[in-house]
């Protein structure tokens, strides 16, 4: 009798199986314009700055970019990656022209514990951090029972990305 | 593809003229081409590497302390294909009224690993070790905890099969000595839930964005054709005693579970799952119309420096009355009910760079018999008292991966065959 069970999951993941499966949620482009729709350019820039003084591991090259409306700085854009538990997670940060966030976005993930992190009420917790706050998971950002590590590593991943606005970006006078 | 498509256009260009013009007047024009077509190729290059503007685009500026890319920074790197993970755990247990039997023990050490074979298919294993030393004449064992293969169908659900965890309770899934408070594994999920719980079968899982996850599948289940009347294995933990651990399970009777858990609110989970099938795995024997059913729910609030979480547990076996009549005699007979439930409070007390202190406390009750199959004949078998177990210790973790931890546990009964009597535990874990 449990033979008939089989059938309908086997039909049914025979189905789905042919729904292609990005994992793809956004692209950079796509968070770019989410963060700042007002931003006539975003402009690439590189920091001049030693991973180590944020903490990073050598060779960490964040992409940044300056968003602009005219000649006013509205803010800064960043892509980045840091490993979930064994895969990498792609996630994008918007600072404003003060350095606080306005927003996190999950733009890839790629396995199936620690998802989690891509729910919008987690993500938002970190809205309006900026460097002089501790950004530091079961601190001022709260985990998600099982997805700890992605919980974990993306929070320290933002803390890094502060920091480097910190060190390398708050010279740029905000017009 | 687009430059496929510029040779393509560059050689239809070349071969058309080239029938009314000499030799050298040819080469000429390919000479030409090929210019034109390297200096197509680089203004692709340069256009592919410019950073992205929003129109009407501006060139970057310099700026103070800040240069002005002429290409896009690279990508972040991408990670290897195969990962490699591992944790460990050895513990010291002392009980204070039967000091002889102090026991230290590596407990178990595990390597794991997964491999990307594409973005959407992976391998998950994990190789374990426990006792230290696995032999014929030791009594550890080495065994493969998980071994399954998950292909996402899209970002939000996806397909799993192999020998994978149970999706039941706090702990089953997430079982690394970092994850938990206490040298031990509370006994609501190692007398009740019998983690490291595992089957083999097929499993969907996903999630929603409104943070509800799930996971459904169908699988092998304990064999009751593996009761022991004599010994006590099953009154420690019933279905830890007939589970198959995918080792030539006997898998007649397909048993399915499923889980829900929501995490819509950073900080707070909520969750439950069962796990239901036949487990006389079709053998001619007096308990082969038997039928698990095993239901939890649990909750985790991590707020601040507060960590609260609880759990219970229930489980029941059907058709067990003609099975124990032939157990008559034996301590131990199959019972009919079995429950646990445990709240549990955490308190990170010191913070300082990467190490933190946290003291907790954990009251738990269980009763792995807590009901039997009534019999035509005699009194039938009572119930066994329920065990109370208070813990209170602190998990010193010297950064998130390694940890330290002390405990002392008082027991309202003492079961000197089943380890049960008031005890103190030192554990050191790790996890990477």
């Amino acid at each position: 009798m449990y033979v008939r069970w089989l059938i309908p999951i086997g039909a049914g993941a025979a189905g789905v199986a042919q729904i292609a499966h990005a994992t793809q949620y956004l692209t950079v482009e796509q968070a770019q314009r989410a963060a700042f729709p007002d931003a006539t350019a975003f402009d690439s820039v590189r920091a001049n700055v030693d991973p180590a003084a944020v903490g990073a591991a050598a060779g960490w090259s964040p992409r940044i970019w300056q968003a602009r409306k005219g000649d006013k700085t509205l803010g800064w854009f960043f892509a980045d990656a840091v490993i979930g538990k064994s895969e990498l997670i792609n996630y994008s940060l918007a600072l404003d022209g003060q350095g606080a966030v306005i927003a996190l976005e999950v733009l890839e993930y790629r396995e199936a514990h620690g998802g989690e992190v891509r729910l919008a009420p987690w993500r938002k917790q970190f809205v309006g951090k900026t460097s002089h706050d501790p950004v530091a998971l079961n601190q001022d950002i709260k985990n998600i029972s099982g997805a700890t590590l992605s919980c974990r590593h993306l929070t320290e991943g933002v803390q890094r990305l502060l920091k480097l606005r910190e060190h390398a970006l708050i010279t740029q006078p905000v017009s | 593809m687009r430059r496929f498509r510029i040779h393509t256009v560059a050689l239809a260009v070349a071969l058309a003229p080239s029938a009314h013009a000499d030799e050298a007047a040819l080469k000429a024009e390919l000479d030409a081409l090929r210019a034109q077509v390297a200096e197509l190729q680089a203004q692709m290059k340069q256009l592919r590497a410019a950073p992205t503007n929003v129109p009407p685009a501006a060139q970057p500026e310099a700026v103070a302390n800040v240069a002005a890319a002429s290409a896009a920074a690279p990508a972040p790197a991408a990670a290897s294909a195969t990962t490699l993970w591992g944790y460990g755990e050895m513990n010291y247990n002392h009980p204070t009224a039967r000091a002889a039997d102090a026991q230290a023990d590596l407990r178990r050490a595990v390597i794991g690993f997964s491999h990307a074979f594409d973005e959407a298919t992976h391998v998950y294993g994990e190789l374990e070790w426990e006792h230290a030393v696995a032999s014929a004449d030791d009594a550890g064992e080495t065994e493969v905890e998980q071994l399954y293969v998950e292909h996402a169908l899209a970002p939000q659900y996806g397909v799993r099969a192999g020998l994978m965890l149970v999706p039941l309770g706090l702990l089953n899934e997430h079982h690394e000595p970092t994850q938990y408070y206490g040298v031990e594994r509370n006994f609501v999920e190692t007398a009740i839930i019998p983690s490291t719980w595992r089957e083999g079968g097929v499993a969907m899982y996903g999630s929603t964005d409104s943070g509800l996850g799930w996971n459904a599948g169908i699988g092998t289940g304990p064999d009751l054709g593996k009761w022991d009347p004599a010994a006590g294995e099953g009154r420690a933990s019933p279905l830890g005693s007939i589970h198959q651990e995918l080792q030539l399970a006997r898998a007649r009777d397909p048993a399915l579970f499923a889980a829900l858990n929501w995490a819509g609110i950073p900080g707070l989970g909520v969750g439950g799952g069962v796990f239901a099938g036949k487990i006389g795995q079709g053998a001619d024997f007096a308990g082969k119309d038997a039928r698990l059913l095993l239901g939890e729910v649990h909750a985790r609030w991590q707020t601040g420096p507060f960590d609260l979480s609880a759990l219970y547990a229930r489980g029941t076996i059907s058709d067990t009355q003609a099975l124990n009549l032939t157990f008559l005699g034996q301590p131990t007979p199959v019972p009919k009910a079995f429950w646990g439930g445990f709240a549990q409070g955490a308190w990170r007390a010191l913070d300082w760079n990467e190490s933190s202190l946290a003291p907790f406390v954990r009251y738990e009750q269980f009763n792995t018999g807590a009901a039997y199959a009534a019999q035509t004949l005699g009194p039938g078998t009572s119930a066994l008292p329920t065990e109370k177990v208070w813990t209170a210790g602190i998990n010193y973790y010297l950064n998130p991966s390694v940890v330290f931890k002390f405990d002392y546990q008082d027991f309202n009964r003492d079961d000197a065959a089943l380890g049960y009597g008031d005890r103190f535990n030192l554990g050191i874990g790790y996890q990477f």
